[in-house]
């Protein structure tokens, strides 16, 4: 019993993450209809840009994940507006272009920080011990940040004018234009929130993970996962994918080992997929 | 008729042209709406009426001429722009959110316009009179094709425009159906003292409710003035059914 509530728990905390990151990536495709290939790259940066805030700026821990969000949002804004913003409607142009970014960001991270793993640690160490179980402190803040921010995503975009126009964008462009919704306003507010999230996510998370230069194309191959089965573009399809892969993820893993549990998530998905091609929550075709 | 709020203003077209490469869509188009008028255009398919709404509401800029919301020039202004200065288009499909329900594409109107006297109570009447009142809760895409038009009609609408500019508003709609978009026109008009241009194909709508109307055949402006006269043209009447026939439009 205590086996399934752990397993339960961790994959909780991993759909958080997932969901984290899966809500940045479809935001992006949904308004803008751009496929992001560096979404994992903003993860990565997210993580050293708090790295070198701790250990070279000597910043404490929550103002260098401040400090991450800043600079990825930051980053994302410009990218969407210098590069994105020109090319927003040819798709393969907008792939070739986040392709590059990724390659580009990889690559200076791994120019700047080195092939090995980072040595970033949470700050916070020990466990919360009740009820036969044992859970690592830095697990639980994690999984209250992430919850927090998805929270305050959702807070955005259904309760604020901002989040009222992306969704208007999402559903419908010409029809939002035609009320007077400026799409290129809002195209790099839309990334720049989306690659915060991304920041944020790799400033919390890598310090209980791991923090490598490529750890981004895990990152990326997991938010396609959690979009792909939630439903492309739709927003609480990519949250409840996310908290069910990070589920299926944990008991199968937990219960059928490591490379075995990996192959049943990636099957289960697969069947899913099968019986609802769209994703759990997706539309036939996306309009707009 | 109202000879318009404070929010209404007049539409004026000056030698307006419009052009794709070799292809001359429209050419030389000079009229003027003042607040709380109506012109109807008719014409064959292919006349260049729906080019003309795309230009007047920005959604391509004219190739030649100037476009005048009172004293402004608006010529060549994008979409969004003109709407947020209240030229606000309605299309000949259905244009609404069909994700969202009924509420939140009048929400979504009402709010991102910037329209000043936008609000709930201020469309409530025209609501129950187009026939959503009832189904504000339902999403946009289950309403049948009429509803969703008035839909789009009443999207447009609430964002209290100064200009409205109406793509065959009546295209499709049941006879039944089609004395709501008489209301909509007539609150249009008298409630916000909304200059509109009217694109119709349905003859008794334009009898019934313009009190001038502009013909364009290839382009040009071939005919002008009250209906009844316009209609019986021998030329109008050459241009809608061809030479020979004698039975106007």
């Amino acid at each position: 019993m205590h086996g399934i509530i752990s397993a339960g728990i961790i994959g909780i905390g991993l759909g958080a993450q997932y969901a984290l990151l899966a809500l940045g990536f479809t935001l992006i495709f949904g308004v803008l209809g751009v496929v992001n290939f560096a979404h994992g790259g903003f993860y990565v940066l997210g993580g050293y840009v708090g790295y070198w805030a701790v250990s070279s700026a000597g910043l404490p821990y929550p103002v260098a994940v401040l400090a991450a969000v800043v600079a990825t949002a930051a980053l994302g804004y410009l990218f969407e507006l210098v590069f994105v913003e020109r090319f927003v409607d040819e798709q393969l142009a907008t792939m070739m272009l986040t392709v590059g970014l990724y390659l580009v960001m990889s690559t200076g991270v791994l120019a700047g920080f080195g092939p090995e793993p980072a040595d970033f640690a949470f700050p916070v160490t020990g466990s919360w011990h009740g009820g036969g179980f044992f859970i690592p402190w830095a697990n639980l803040i994690v999984l209250g940040v992430c919850v927090l921010a998805i929270a305050a995503v959702y807070l955005v975009l259904y309760r604020t004018d901002l989040g009222r126009a992306l969704r208007a964008l999402a559903d419908d462009r010409p029809v939002a234009r035609a009320q007077g919704i400026r799409p290129h306003l809002l195209f790099p507010l839309a990334f720049a929130l989306a690659t915060g999230l991304a920041g944020l996510t790799g400033a919390v998370v890598t310090p209980i993970l791991t923090l490598s230069p490529h750890v981004g194309d895990s990152v990326l191959a997991t938010s396609f996962m959690v979009v792909i089965l939630g439903g492309l573009g739709s927003v609480t399809g990519s949250t409840v994918a996310a908290f069910v892969v990070g589920l299926i993820e944990a008991y199968s893993d937990v219960y059928l080992g490591g490379s075995k549990g990996a192959l049943a998530l990636f099957l289960l998905v697969l069947l899913i997929l099968i019986a609802k091609p769209s994703g759990l929550f997706g539309r036939e075709a996306r309009r707009a | 008729m109202s000879t318009g709020g404070t929010g209404a203003a007049r539409l004026q077209l000056e030698g307006v042209s419009k052009r794709f490469g070799g292809l001359q869509v429209f050419k030389d188009i000079t009229f003027e709406i003042p607040p709380g008028d109506l012109l109807g255009v008719i014409g064959p398919n292919g006349a260049g009426k729906t080019t003309l709404i795309n230009v007047i509401s920005g959604n391509l800029p004219p190739t030649q001429g100037r476009i005048l919301l009172g004293k402004q020039n608006v010529t060549g202004k994008p979409v969004y722009a003109m709407s947020r200065m209240g030229v606000v288009r309605s299309f000949q499909q259905t244009n609404v959110f069909r994700n969202a329900s009924v509420r939140e594409n009048l929400a979504r109107a009402l709010r991102f316009s910037g329209a000043e006297g936008g609000s709930w109570r201020g469309i409530a009447e025209l609501l129950e009179a187009l026939g959503l009142a009832a189904r504000l809760e339902e999403p946009a895409e289950k309403l049948p094709y009429g509803l969703q038009k008035m839909l789009g009609l009443m999207m447009a609408y609430a964002t209290s425009p100064k200009v409205l500019l109406l793509d065959e508003p009546a295209a499709g709609l049941e006879r039944r159906e089609r004395a709501r978009v008489d209301a909509l026109i007539d609150h249009a008009r008298n409630a916000l003292g909304c200059a509109v241009l009217l694109v119709e194909h349905d003859m008794e709508l334009i009898r019934r409710i313009c009190p001038r109307i502009m013909v364009l055949e290839a382009g040009s402006v071939i005919a002008a003035g009250a209906p009844d006269e316009v209609l019986s043209r021998p030329d109008v009447i050459e241009a809608y059914l061809g030479p020979g026939d004698s039975e106007g439009p």
